[in-house]
């Protein structure tokens, strides 16, 4: 029996039995269409994580001053350190070979006013160096420059929650805002950020020179962070290392603990991708068994046919099939199934994972490995479960199947 | 054309085993309308089935144009029964949801190449049983004569050698038996070889010889 004939043959017979192939067909879709988006929406989460943590700056490590924890996933500080200093930021830009740029930070909450309206917000002290380093953008007017930040300006950028929230909504630029008791000209507004790994939203702050903020505004001595970029992924360990020695030698910490955090991007990005990589292989597994329940039933339905069709295996046999044609016949009638179920199920996958970024809103990321995946294990499927029906059948006596009530 | 030897059959279940066939011996020639006749319960069918290569014997021998069947495997007893034999039986045996001409072209799908003219000689099969008009029919759309008579078509769409038809006019009113009987007729005209298993003495008259069954074996009756 040719192969074309038995491929037609086979579409015959599942046309001939229309309800019970369009049943088995849309199992198979549902099983492989849940794989698709399954493996969509954890890779999507996967690239949510990847984007928020490309959003922070490359190749970057944070040292916070005193013991920072992560507590749910946010972070923690035990309590005010005062031992990070801005010339310590500067030590570690002319010592540690393998770093590029440094940007101290040191941040408070504080009341920002215009005209009537208050509200409470994040100030923050920056060099000029932590716009690129923290891939800070300017959507309106301009950043400050360091002329500004060595004479204690008192300029602010401001977030685009601030622009909403403070200035209803109204072109800031040029505007004075008062912090604490001073006041300040809006120079700029950022590009919008959203919230970030921890929970932060990064719209919802002002950004006024260093100087200014620790001499004016806070008068502190002391800074809360260092964002420091490392000329390449590849010295980021090696960078931690040197900063960490650098930093206990100038804290004087000789047998003491460190009085610093240092957190290294390549570790964050590390762990992330683990969690997020587990994640979708956990979801992609739960599908695939959708998938095998699909899988069974083919197996039923194959299995019935089989007993239902004994007069047609007879009859078949009769005119010449061999036990061979037989086999091939319910094989392919099952592979067909499953193949079919694999293309509409990829269909639907694909339809749902659009549908899921459309409305719902979702990160989801285009999977074709998890759509040649789906295709695949649902070949194999349907290989796998029409196998047993089809031997069963090709096993049947001539005789016995005429005779077959 | 067939040839048996001394064939037995013995049908076991359990530890009860009946004897259906007791030794038949006898032969077939080519172009012969033979008729084997006995009341139901007899064996013929068994016979039939033997003949057609579709059940083997328990002891005897069978040779069909001098090949000892007993010696084929599995797969040459396929490829003789869509070679040598075309099949009439009582329930027709039509795919139900496919159409008359689909139901025709069945022995081709498992012969060794399907003819490119396979459709052509499908139609000409329908058309020489009387179905000119009926070829795009669902077979469950048929009357039983109409049924029985797509099975004669598909039975002679490979050319065989012989049909064996058991009780093939069994179903049938009397207008529809004459009909079928008709054809067979004038297939054995044409050459064809014939044997036709019934209980009914009116059909076993169309043929040239009869064969009785009598308590598991044969006599030849004129």
């Amino acid at each position: 029996m040719k192969l074309t004939k038995t491929v037609s043959l086979s579409f015959k017979i599942l046309t001939a039995h229309k309800l019970r192939t369009f049943l088995c067909i849309s199992s198979m879709a549902v099983g492989v269409a849940a794989v698709v988006v399954m493996v969509s929406m954890g890779r999507g989460v996967q690239k949510r994580i990847m984007d928020m943590i490309h959003d922070m700056g490359t190749n970057l490590i944070v040292v916070n001053a005193g013991h920072v924890t992560l507590v749910g996933g946010r972070e923690r500080q035990s309590a005010i350190v005062t031992t990070l200093r801005p010339g310590d930021a500067d030590a570690i830009m002319d010592h540690c070979a393998s770093v590029a740029a440094v940007a101290p930070e040191a941040s408070r909450k504080m009341n920002a006013q215009w005209e009537s309206e208050n509200l409470m917000t994040n100030i923050i002290g920056v060099t000029p160096a932590a716009f690129e380093i923290r891939n800070i953008e300017i959507e309106m007017g301009r950043n400050f420059d360091s002329v500004e930040n060595d004479t204690a300006g008192r300029v602010a950028i401001v977030g685009s929650v601030i622009v909403e929230n403070l200035f209803n909504g109204e072109d800031p630029v040029g505007h004075q805002v008062r912090i604490g008791l001073a006041l300040f000209e809006v120079l700029g507004v950022m590009k919008a950020k959203g919230v970030d790994a921890n929970g932060v939203d990064r719209d919802d702050r002002i950004l006024i020179p260093l100087n200014t903020a620790m001499r004016r505004l806070m008068r502190i001595t002391y800074i809360q962070k260092i964002h420091i970029q490392v000329a390449s992924s590849e010295k980021l360990q090696r960078a931690e290392t040197e900063i960490r020695q650098l930093l206990r030698e100038r804290h004087r910490l000789r047998d003491k603990p460190d009085d610093f955090t240092v957190q290294n991007q390549a570790t964050l990005i590390q762990t992330e991708r683990e969690s997020a990589r587990i994640l979708t292989l956990l979801v992609g597994s739960v599908a695939a068994i959708s998938l095998l329940v699909g899988g069974i039933g083919i197996l039923a339905v194959m299995l019935t046919a089989c007993r239902e069709r004994r007069k047609e295996i007879g009859l078949r046999r009769a005119v010449g099939a061999r036990r061979r044609d037989i086999r091939t016949q319910f094989l392919f009638e099952s592979l067909i199934i499953a193949i079919l179920g694999g293309f509409f199920g990829a269909a639907l996958g694909m339809l749902s994972s659009f549908l899921a970024s459309l409305i719902g809103g979702w990160t989801v990321v285009e999977s074709w490995d998890a759509i040649a995946g789906g295709l695949m294990l649902s070949t194999a499927v349907g290989l796998i479960f029409g196998i047993f029906p089809a031997s069963k059948a090709s096993a049947l006596e001539p005789i016995e199947a005429l005779r077959a009530e | 054309m067939f040839k048996t030897e001394n064939i037995e059959k013995t049908y076991k279940k359990g530890s009860v085993s009946t004897q259906v066939l007791r030794g038949i011996t006898l032969s077939v020639d080519k172009g012969e309308y033979v008729a084997i006749m006995g009341t139901s319960g007899t064996g013929k069918t068994t016979l039939m089935n033997i003949l057609g290569c579709l059940d083997k014997p328990t002891s005897g021998k069978l040779e069909l144009d001098g090949v000892d069947v007993s010696t084929l495997d599995d797969d040459a007893l396929s490829a003789l029964r869509n070679k040598k034999i075309g099949f009439v039986f009582q329930q027709f045996f039509l795919l139900e949801r496919t159409t008359a001409l689909d139901n025709v072209l069945l022995p081709f799908i498992y012969a060794d190449s399907y003819p490119a003219d396979a459709i052509e000689r499908a139609k000409k099969a329908l058309v020489s049983v009387g179905l000119e008009d009926r070829i795009k029919y669902l077979a469950s759309e048929l009357s039983g004569g109409q049924q029985q008579r797509v099975a004669i078509a598909r039975a002679l769409i490979n050319d065989p050698d012989v049909i064996l038809a058991d009780e093939p006019t069994g179903n049938l009113d009397s207008k529809s038996t004459d009909e079928i009987l008709e054809i067979f007729s004038r297939l054995n005209k044409e050459g064809r070889t014939i044997v036709v298993v019934t209980h009914d003495r009116a059909v076993a008259k169309y043929a040239q010889r009869i064969l009785e069954f009598k308590e598991g074996h044969i006599e030849e009756s004129v």
